[in-house]
């Protein structure tokens, strides 16, 4: 049953900073200071004044510790007045999706009519952390005030405490299931039975069309500019997202070994999202508003739903979460113009592909009488994916909706979708619809 | 204890709106055997030693003198924040008698020494400013509290204004912190935030400004303690050890001599005082003080100083609309063009507090000025000069954009694109159509007027020169540039904006030239003349340099640009004819490639610093004698050379108050000072006329303009002219 949103709301604007390999270019920045930036530059060309912003929502998976609820720190070193309100949110991979959902629950419950969204993340900063062995040393160590008690404490250190807790291999790995992402690509790839080389060809299309695409120009409206921290002479603003393999080939992709599961596996770290930092601003209101503000939005929100599904098949979530938002915007698989649909692994995107097309699934899993329908690649990932994009993974939920916006005036499309999984077991899913003319 | 000289008290002026005796101060009597001593003048905003507090000051001493049942004394303002702004000012401006002067010096020693004596335990608690005689007072307590808040500022900035901390500052400070800190203290002046003075010694302990009094009570009662400072060994081994204190009063001497040159008689004085303190009786050691400050309050060096510093303060006000109220604040402003301008505007903007958007179309231009402020502000975090956080937010607020997008909310746009008048104008153009209709668009230009570029743009009485000086950080002033249909709230919120940046504002008139560079054309052109005419460059510099300038004009010349003064000389001759008249000298240097220090060679050559740092002046340029092949050796003097690079500038400055380029004398001296470096000992441009006496200076024109080599020039006698301002102020 279609079910149209409480009020008619737009994504009025939207910039982001270009997608950087981690331990790259922005490898000195932190989370705060990469949202403050984009949000600076979308607040300045849009001339909206801050003041006037209800909320600002960002998504954020690995917050910085010394940047608790990093959407306030945003909002502050971007100049936002310190009267409006600011929180973050966590929903894994779709984060950055969370916020633009968040504002736009907010709006239809009449709780604020402005609000500034986003994702953001700095995979370069994920700390390396004491485990709990040596924790527990300091804490004693602390508490000692007498040379006995001090020698005591140290008694019981041993070399191997000092081995680090990595974030990020925690922060990428389910542990309800116990799969390391790449893992569950694996596993959806024997039970789809998904080749290697397939794999590897959608990997080597998501590079060649994100290299057109920066080529085009394609990418230069939605990104700012940002002279990254710790810039020397003569440093550059980075301007281009600097994961796409120009001249990848399929033969380099074949030489490299699997990453997850040696030596069957068909997941490598050329056919998997690369790691990423990155951020993205959406500027969120009803059409009256963007009227009122003298912008021209985006694109509309039609429809949007969260869906849970198994951990282990955590990549499966789009499939599950765009039923739903099909569903309540009314409309088709093959009535989509423009999808974004996020390439976590090749594997996975295809495994998507496979699921949205079959009966069988749709009936075991989805309660449905027939398939969803044929999942048109060459509509899919038009400017190329996190492949080639990378994945910032609290931002992507936001960015992937900013260049699905702009897409839909490139292709001349009515409707859209941006979905993604989420590890955990979770998909969501927007549906845009294109405004004026 | 002597008597204290009344009668010389009552021959101070009396401010207006003072009180009857006793109205200044008041004593508290909060529990038995305290007594809280506050210092409250109606008359006056934040008090002063001026005689009405003098007066009340001596006799509270009197009445805590007599008071049998007290044991302890708290010296405080009538706020946490407020307590006294030092001596007089106005008094040290108009005395003209070296005795006379001693004698107030006594007087304030004596009065002080009463605090000094009370048999009780005495406590100060400050805040705010505490400068020169206010610190002074609190050195003679026992102990010194100082309030924890951004506005507190200690030290002893007397050898700034030329006069020396008169009142046992020299005496007092180095028996308590050691010579090598109190020489630090008062020879530069310095007044320091809190932390730093607890750091240094010069206070005992900080509070918390709600918690000032009631610390100071409980201290002064015996309640809670705090150490005593003593110098202890450092005194045997540092401050009266003849050897180390020989090492350390040359050292710093050398330091000040190089710094001052010789033409600054007051640090000499206070660091030959504040060595020799530790080993001498604080009798003798205040007397010296007295006698001192006797001879250097009447010196002209001190009279100019004090002229300098009230242009400054008045031009404090410049910030603020004809009725008294404060203009507008800007809390968000652009700049167009990231030249090194533009770039160094836009970075102390941000630095500065103001969210600041730099556009240039050269995305070059615009990552050399964010990496160039990232290498500020991380310099001035390692200086301690901010925190991490205050240092972040600075670099936060410097946005960077290659197109005019992005404008629309700020308050004031400075233009600081190329010097062509087309480009100027498109740039407003586009600008006025975006932004506020009140929204400040000024322009930074050098050559062009401001009438010029306004014209065609819509509200043209937002309108403004803002015109800064090259480097932006170093250089303290800004024109302020009056278009004809500048409005006065346009003139007041720029002012305030340049005040912000930590900048000295003048208002002038929309003329070429504006002040300063208009100033500097005639003098510049004269160096240049005499060398064509066979002055060795090196007289030339010495010249100015002995004069007092901070750089010889050959060297400014390369400094600003050759290709640069070839064009400002362009305008000027074209604007003001004959007397304009320049060497076509620099425009051919220019021809041949020699731009000056920023293309490693201009008149001197320059090799770049290894360190990154300025620029190093080599020999001069043989290349500059090949072009210009100048006559044989001139038979000028060094004193002549002297007069004609002084005349050249002083008659021209003259002519610009004649022509009412600024409103006022004090304006325009203020603006040669901070401008173009005119001696501060001088106290500007025309204070230097005042006090060689004009006859003199129009004598010394005419001699100019007789002269063989001057009257063979074009233009030249038209340039030694004296102006009507001189000649009827020689009459």
């Amino acid at each position: 049953m279609p079910r149209a949103l409480a009020k008619e709301i737009v994504i009025a604007a939207g910039l982001r900073t270009a997608q950087t390999k981690a331990g790259g270019q922005f490898r000195r920045e932190d989370a705060g200071r990469l949202g403050a930036a984009v949000t600076r530059e979308l607040l300045a060309r849009t001339g909206v004044d801050a003041a006037q912003l209800d909320e600002m929502i960002f998504g954020c998976v690995g917050q910085p510790q010394n940047q608790v609820n990093v959407a306030r720190v945003i909002a502050i070193r971007a100049g936002v007045p310190q009267r409006v309100p600011a929180h973050t949110v966590g929903r894994n991979c779709a984060s950055g999706m969370q916020a633009l959902t968040s504002a736009v629950v907010q709006i239809e419950a009449g709780r604020g009519e402005l609000f500034l969204c986003g994702g953001v993340e700095v995979m370069s900063a994920y700390p390396l952390t004491y485990g709990p062995e040596m924790t527990a040393l300091f804490e004693q160590l602390s508490r000692a005030r007498t040379l006995p008690a001090r020698l005591a404490a140290l008694a019981s250190f041993r070399p191997w405490h000092l081995k680090p807790r990595v974030a990020l291999l925690e922060g990428l790995t389910d542990p309800t299931c116990g799969l390391i992402m790449g893992r569950t690509a694996e596993l959806l790839a024997r039970d789809w039975s998904i080749t290697r080389e397939q794999g590897d060809a959608l990997a080597l299309e998501s590079h060649s069309r994100a290299e057109r695409a920066r080529a085009n120009g394609r990418f230069a409206r939605e990104i700012a500019p940002v002279m990254p921290l710790g810039a020397r002479d003569g440093a550059q603003s980075v301007l281009a997202d600097d994961g796409i393999r120009e001249g990848q080939s399929l033969e380099a992709l074949a030489k490299l070994k699997p990453y997850f599961e040696k030596p069957d596996g068909v997941v490598t770290v050329g056919n998997s999202s690369q790691l990423t930092d990155g951020a993205c601003a959406l500027l969120v209101t009803t059409a009256e508003r963007a009227r009122a503000l003298g912008l021209a939005p985006l694109a509309r929100v039609r429809s949007f739903a969260w869906a849970g599904c198994e951990p282990a098949r955590m990549g499966l979530g789009p499939v599950y979460a765009s039923a739903a938002a099909l569903d309540d915007a009314g409309c088709e698989l093959e009535d989509l113009g423009a999808i974004e649909l996020n390439e976590a692994f090749a594997h996975q995107v295809l495994a998507c592909a496979r699921a949205f097309d079959s009966a069988q699934f749709a009936a075991r899993e989805l309660g449905r009488g027939r398939a969803l329908g044929a999942l048109d690649l060459a509509r899919t990932n038009i400017n190329g994916g996190a492949i080639a994009l990378g994945h910032p993974v609290g931002c992507t939920g936001a960015r992937l909706v900013l260049t699905l916006a702009h897409q839909l005036r490139e292709s001349n499309a009515e409707l859209g979708l941006a979905t993604l999984c989420i590890g955990g077991g979770q998909g969501g899913a927007v549906v845009l619809e294109r405004c004026g003319a | 204890m002597s008597a204290l000289d009344l009668a010389l008290l009552d021959s101070m002026p009396m401010p207006e709106g003072a009180p009857g005796p006793g109205g200044c101060v008041r004593i508290e009597r909060p529990e038995p055997g305290l007594a809280v001593l506050v210092i409250d003048p109606p008359h006056r905003k934040l008090a002063v030693f001026d005689r009405p507090l003098m007066r009340d000051l001596a006799a509270a001493f009197d009445e805590l003198s007599r008071d049998r049942a007290l044991k302890a004394l708290v010296l405080t303002g009538k706020s946490p924040t407020a307590f006294v702004a030092g001596a007089d000012i106005d008094v040290i401006e108009a005395i003209d008698d070296a005795t006379r002067a001693s004698a107030l010096a006594r007087f304030g020693q004596q009065l002080f020494q009463r605090l000094a004596d009370l048999p009780l335990f005495k406590v100060a608690a400050v805040g705010g400013p505490v400068p020169g005689g206010a610190f002074e007072l609190s050195l003679c307590c026992n102990r010194i509290v100082l309030a924890e808040h951004p506005s507190s500022r200690i030290g002893l900035p007397e050898t700034q204004l030329g006069i020396l901390p008169g009142w046992g500052g020299c005496q007092r400070l180095p028996r308590r912190v050691g010579v090598p800190v109190a020489l630090e203290t008062i020879l530069t002046g310095k007044l320091y935030v809190a932390r730093q003075a607890l750091k240094l010694g010069l206070v005992d302990r900080l509070a918390a400004p709600e918690n000032l009094v009631r610390i100071a009570c409980d201290l002064a009662l015996g309640r809670t303690r705090c150490p005593a400072r003593e110098r202890g060994l450092w005194s045997v081994l540092v401050d009266r050890n003849p050897l180390a204190r020989a090492f350390i009063t040359n050292a710093a001497r050398k330091d000040v001599l190089k710094k001052t040159r010789g033409r600054y008689p007051a640090p000499l004085a206070a660091l030959e005082l504040a060595a020799a303190a530790p080993s001498t009786s604080l009798e003798q050691g205040l007397e010296r003080e007295a006698q001192a400050l006797g001879r250097l309050a009447v010196s002209p060096e001190c009279k100019s100083l004090i002229s300098i510093f009230r242009g400054s303060e008045e031009a404090k006000k410049l910030g603020r609309l004809p009725g008294g109220a404060e203009a507008r604040a800007i809390e968000r402003a652009g700049v167009v063009g990231g030249g090194v301008m533009g770039g160094a505007i836009a970075s102390l903007l941000a630095e500065k507090g103001v969210d600041a958007r730099l556009c240039d179309l050269a995305r070059k231009a615009v990552d050399s000025a964010l990496v160039e402020h990232a290498r500020t502000i991380d310099g001035a975090l390692r200086k301690r000069r901010f925190e991490a956080h205050e240092a972040r937010a600075a670099l936060d607020r410097l946005e960077g954009a290659t197109t005019l997008e992005g404008f629309a909310r700020c308050g004031l746009v400075i233009e600081a694109v190329a010097e062509k008048l087309e480009i100027k104008r498109s740039v407003f153009a586009t600008l006025a159509a975006s932004l506020a209709p009140d929204a400040i668009l000024a322009t930074n230009t050098s050559s062009l007027s401001v009438d010029a570029i306004a014209a065609g743009v819509a509200h043209p009485e937002r309108i403004v020169g803002m015109h800064f000086f090259n480097p932006v950080r170093l250089m303290p002033l800004v024109e302020i540039v009056r278009g004809s249909h500048t409005n006065d709230e346009t003139v007041a919120a720029t002012a305030r904006l340049a005040l912000r940046l930590g900048k000295t504002p003048v208002v002038v008139r929309d003329v070429a030239g504006f002040l300063v560079n208009r100033v500097l054309g005639p003098y510049l052109d004269e160096a240049v003349r005499l060398y064509e005419s066979g002055v060795a460059p090196a007289q030339i510099e010495r010249a100015a340099l002995d004069f007092g300038l901070p750089m010889g004009p050959l060297e400014l010349l390369d400094e600003v640009g050759l290709d640069v003064a070839a064009h400002a000389a362009q305008s000027l001759e074209a604007a003001y004819g004959e007397r304009m008249k320049s060497s076509r000298l620099v425009a051919k240097l220019v021809a041949c490639g020699l731009k000056g220090k920023k293309s490693g060679a201009g008149f001197f050559q320059y090799e770049p610093d290894p360190r990154g740092g300025r620029p190093r002046k080599g020999e001069f340029n043989p290349r500059v004698t090949e072009a210009a092949r100048p006559h044989a050796a001139s038979t000028l003097r060094s004193e002549d050379v002297r007069e004609r690079l002084a005349l050249a500038l002083v008659n021209e400055a003259a002519l610009c108050l004649e022509e009412r380029v600024v409103e006022s004398e004090r304006e325009l001296d203020l603006a040669t000072v901070f401008g173009m470096g005119f001696p501060p000992f001088y106290g500007g441009a025309l204070r230097y006329v005042r006090s060689r006496g004009a006859r003199n200076v129009v004598d010394a024109l005419e001699r100019c303009s007789a002269a063989a080599d001057v009257t063979a020039r074009d233009g030249a006698r038209e340039r030694f002219k004296p102006c009507a301002l001189l000649v009827e102020r020689a009459r």
